[in-house]
């Protein structure tokens, strides 16, 4: 009798789990719904719905009450003008936590509709046959301006999606200048101390000398930072995988030396090498190393949960960064505790004082659909949207509330902007002038730079701005006026030979990654002698390094 | 004998455990099959490819295997020799307290870190071992340079062990208190009058009073002697710690679910839980051996 009622509870138990089972990885029927004309920007007859993950800021605030991820001012506009609906089966914290969800998501087959993946996720998820073929879609639904901007980078972000002749994702387009890392030092912490813009690294070291000594602060206590580095979970520089937007690294630093760990080389017998083993980067950590004995980079780096927290909080006096790491980065913060946190942007030079920057790759995310769902299209078609009426939008609510939103920006869109805001500054030309197709934002950053920017107009020092009169402009025009000036004299571009993973890579780089970051950190931050990077050298070789060397050599052929 | 009407009660309590324990550790078991295949998520487990041992061969190949299973042994068995012994020493301590409210205040006080999550706690440690935290500003008086503790391997297995200690002997504290009061008063005033001092009734009297607790809580957590806590070491360790602080369950996180290596993860997974079980079997009848003690 107990038994029974045993056996018939373990059933009931793996019935339920069973029908959970079930419930996954259907195939959906292929009904006919869609009778509409292939329209970029058409409008559904019947609603559209189109589960998604979303990948969700908690630091952003922006969402007026009522409102939410799944209910704002954009899904309320693309469900009026495309009859869209959105709905988001999971959310996940901006970084991490996305990555690790859509992971998940992944390894069980369990996709939702869409999805914004990286290259890793993407090459998986193709691996895995998870996805649909957008080749058709594409050519029928994207809107011309998209297609501009996708071919603009001359194929590369096409040759990312494509596999065996068919392309399985979107792919994104960011403006060139998300790939140069470069210096935001405090200009007033200088000009206390007498002292000028560091343009190489024996200079930046008598600053950070200087910042550290010298209480640049003022407020007597020997508390300030010279060099920020690296939060925990931080990248020291940039990678072929990960090349574009490493704030808070030591990109310019490496750079200066013409090293280039984590990028695929030509070497100098012709033959593709790896950045992290060459005797530059060795010379690059033995200088870090030094600068960190010498207390000049902060003591916590790699530690550190947060690394903005220093520049808030006016504690670090140089950080490393791209363009936006100014204003969209931790400055609106920095200026609210002191006004007078002057920080400006500059390149860090060679010994020849040239900017011998890494480059990146324009495509770093990309929208995929899941196979078997019914309208591919409907994803491509909220782009087309977005990025023909981006300008119009209210951007007091945050563009990351836009699902599915990747960014589609002409390469040059940052140093058109910079050119178009000195001329309206200089009175030569007009906002009126300035709706140019694709280059989204323009129009507005013409209306609105007067706002935030005060006279006199050619320079750009804090206290020329007013910051208050409108924060949203005031952090991208900063980041714009201030963090692209740098990028508008000529340097020696580096590119890596290849921004994704070869088969090899698939089983081995996690360990040789792990072994190179393992090894660089313990260098500079003197857990270990500087010669182990030889020996690091010898393993990274054995240990697969050889082998994938071969690969990238076959990739650089074609 | 049997009434059969109370007994359904029990099956009904029983039923939410069996549900959980169907749905997360029965069922997911299944999922060993992928540690034998290439696994293909859009096959699933049934129709990826085989590959025989080829993920085992290729874990054995690496230097990390070594390094990360040593890891986990070593932190793993200091922190159950110490939140055995700690506790232990702690409940006798606090029994010998003639005060009863201070006894309740001091029991209530030291379990509260249990109830903390390391999310919540690893930021505070990071704070208190920081820089310019407190541990390091009393050093200072001292003349001795501030130490990056959380960047020192040399340190790390220590912090691990010790934080988690401190966070545990509470609760562990409670469950010999508990034992403690299981012991029968009369047995101490006969000591006592036969002449026992303090030490003699705690040695003769309390310890074997709570044999069986120290060996009931000994053989469980032999159970977890390859469970170095995920959770403590993920939100605390840093590649600077790497070398003695990299554990069999971050490594299989960082593999699995940020480098979507599947089977190789599930390979180490299944190792661990190999060794779990031979561990398991081993103290249990160590324990049935040496103590008498059957737990079922």
């Amino acid at each position: 009798m107990r038994a029974k009622s045993m056996m018939s509870l373990a059933i009931a138990g793996l019935m339920l789990v069973l029908s959970a089972c079930g419930s996954g990885g259907a195939s959906e029927k292929e009904a006919d719904v869609s009778k509409d004309p292939a329209d970029p920007f058409g409008k559904y007859s019947e609603t559209v719905t189109i589960n998604i993950g979303k990948e969700v800021d908690s630091a952003d605030k922006s969402l007026p009450p009522g409102d939410s991820p799944e209910n704002n001012v954009y899904t309320r506009y693309f469900k009026d003008n495309l009859n869209i609906d959105t709905k988001i089966i999971w959310q996940a914290g901006v970084g991490k936590d996305y990555q690790q969800k859509v992971n998940l998501a992944i390894a069980s087959n369990d996709l939702p509709d869409a999805l914004v993946v990286t290259d890793t996720q993407l090459r998986q998820m193709v691996k895995s046959n998870q996805l649909a073929d957008l080749s058709e879609v594409y050519e029928q639904y994207a809107s011309p301006v998209l297609k501009k901007i996708i071919d603009s980078t001359d194929g590369l972000a096409m040759k990312s999606v494509t596999f065996d002749g068919k392309m399985y994702a979107l792919p994104n387009v960011t403006a060139e200048s998300d790939m140069q890392h470069i210096m935001w030092i405090r200009k007033d912490w200088l000009d206390k101390l007498g002292l000028e813009v560091p343009r190489n690294v024996d200079e930046l070291e008598k600053v950070a000398k200087a910042f550290v000594e010298q209480d640049p602060d003022g407020n007597g206590k020997n508390d300030t930072i010279g060099i920020s580095g690296p939060q925990s979970g931080g990248l020291l520089n940039a990678d072929f995988i990960n090349p574009n937007n490493n704030n808070y690294g030591f990109d310019p630093i490496f750079g200066a030396y013409h090293a280039y760990p984590g990028f695929w080389l030509k070497g100098t017998d012709g033959k593709p090498t790896y950045g992290s083993i060459e005797p530059e980067t060795k010379e690059a950590l033995a200088k870090l190393r030094d600068l960190y004995a010498k207390g000049l980079i902060d003591p916590e780096m790699s530690i550190r949960k947060d690394a903005q927290e220093l520049i808030k909080n006016g504690t670090s006096g140089i950080y490393f960064g791209l363009w936006w790491a100014g204003g969209y980065g931790p400055l609106a913060d920095a200026i609210k505790n002191n006004p007078k946190a002057n920080w400006q942007a500059y390149t860090l030079l060679d010994k020849n004082g040239e900017f011998t920057p890494h480059m990146g790759t324009p495509s770093n995310q990309y929208l995929v659909v899941r196979k078997g769902y019914k309208h591919p299209e409907a994803a491509i078609k909220m782009e087309n949207l977005l990025l023909r009426d981006e300008s119009k939008f209210d951007v007091s609510v945050g563009i990351g509330n836009y699902p599915l939103r990747i960014v589609f920006a002409p390469m040059d869109e940052m140093y058109v902007t910079y050119n178009a805001m000195k001329e309206v500054l200089a009175g030569t030309k007009k906002p009126e002038e300035l709706d140019l197709p694709g280059y989204k934002l323009l129009k507005a950053d013409a209306e609105n730079i007067k706002k935030v920017k005060l006279e006199p107009y050619d320079k750009m020092d804090i206290q020329y701005w007013d910051p208050n009169a409108d924060l949203g402009a005031w952090k991208r025009l900063y980041s714009t006026l201030v963090g692209i000036a740098p990028l508008m004299e000529p340097y020696k571009k580096t590119y890596s030979l290849t921004y994704s993973q070869t088969k090899t890579m698939e089983s081995k780089w996690a360990t040789l990654d792990k072994m190179e970051k393992e090894t660089f950190l313990k260098i500079i931050m003197g857990a270990a002698p500087l010669d182990t990077f030889d020996q690091f050298v010898k393993d990274w070789r054995k240990q697969g390094g050889d082998d994938i060397l071969k690969e990238v050599a076959e990739i650089a052929q074609q | 004998m049997i009434n059969k009407g109370f007994a359904k009660h029990y099956y009904l309590m029983l039923l939410p455990g069996m549900i959980w324990l169907t749905l997360f550790s029965i069922v997911p078991m299944f999922g060993i099959v992928m540690a034998f295949q290439d696994y293909n998520p859009g096959l699933g487990i049934l129709h990826s490819e085989w590959v025989g041992l080829e993920n085992f061969k290729y874990m054995f190949s690496l230097n990390d295997s070594v390094t990360i299973l040593v890891n986990t042994l070593v932190i793993a068995v200091f922190k159950i020799v110490g939140n055995l012994v700690i506790p232990l020493v702690f409940a006798l301590l606090l029994n010998e307290l003639r005060l009863r409210y201070l006894k309740r205040w001091i029991q209530t006080i030291v379990y509260l870190p249990h109830f903390l999550s390391w999310v919540i706690l690893s930021g505070i440690l990071l704070d208190i071992f920081g820089y310019t935290g407190p541990v390091n500003q009393i050093l200072s008086v001292f003349h001795i340079k501030p130490i990056l503790f959380f960047g020192r391997a040399d340190l790390f297995p220590a912090l691990i062990v010790g934080s988690d200690v401190w966070k545990e002997f509470g609760f562990n504290t409670i469950i010999y208190l508990a034992a403690l009061t299981g012991i029968n008063p009369a047995l101490y005033e006969a000591a006592a009058i036969d002449g026992a001092t303090r030490f003699k009734r705690m040695l003769h009297v309390t310890l074997p009073g709570i044999v069986s607790a120290i060996v009931l809580l000994s053989v469980l957590s032999l159970g977890n002697v390859l469970n170095a806590g995920f959770e403590q070491i993920f939100n605390l360790y840093n590649p600077l710690v790497y070398s003695s602080g990299d554990i069999i369950d971050t490594w299989v996180y960082r593999t699995g679910l940020v480098n979507l290596q599947f089977s190789l993860a599930t390979a180490m997974g299944l190792l661990k839980s190999v060794v779990s079980f031979l561990m398991i079997t081993i103290s249990y009848y160590l324990a049935y051996r040496f103590a008498n003690y059957r737990i079922f």
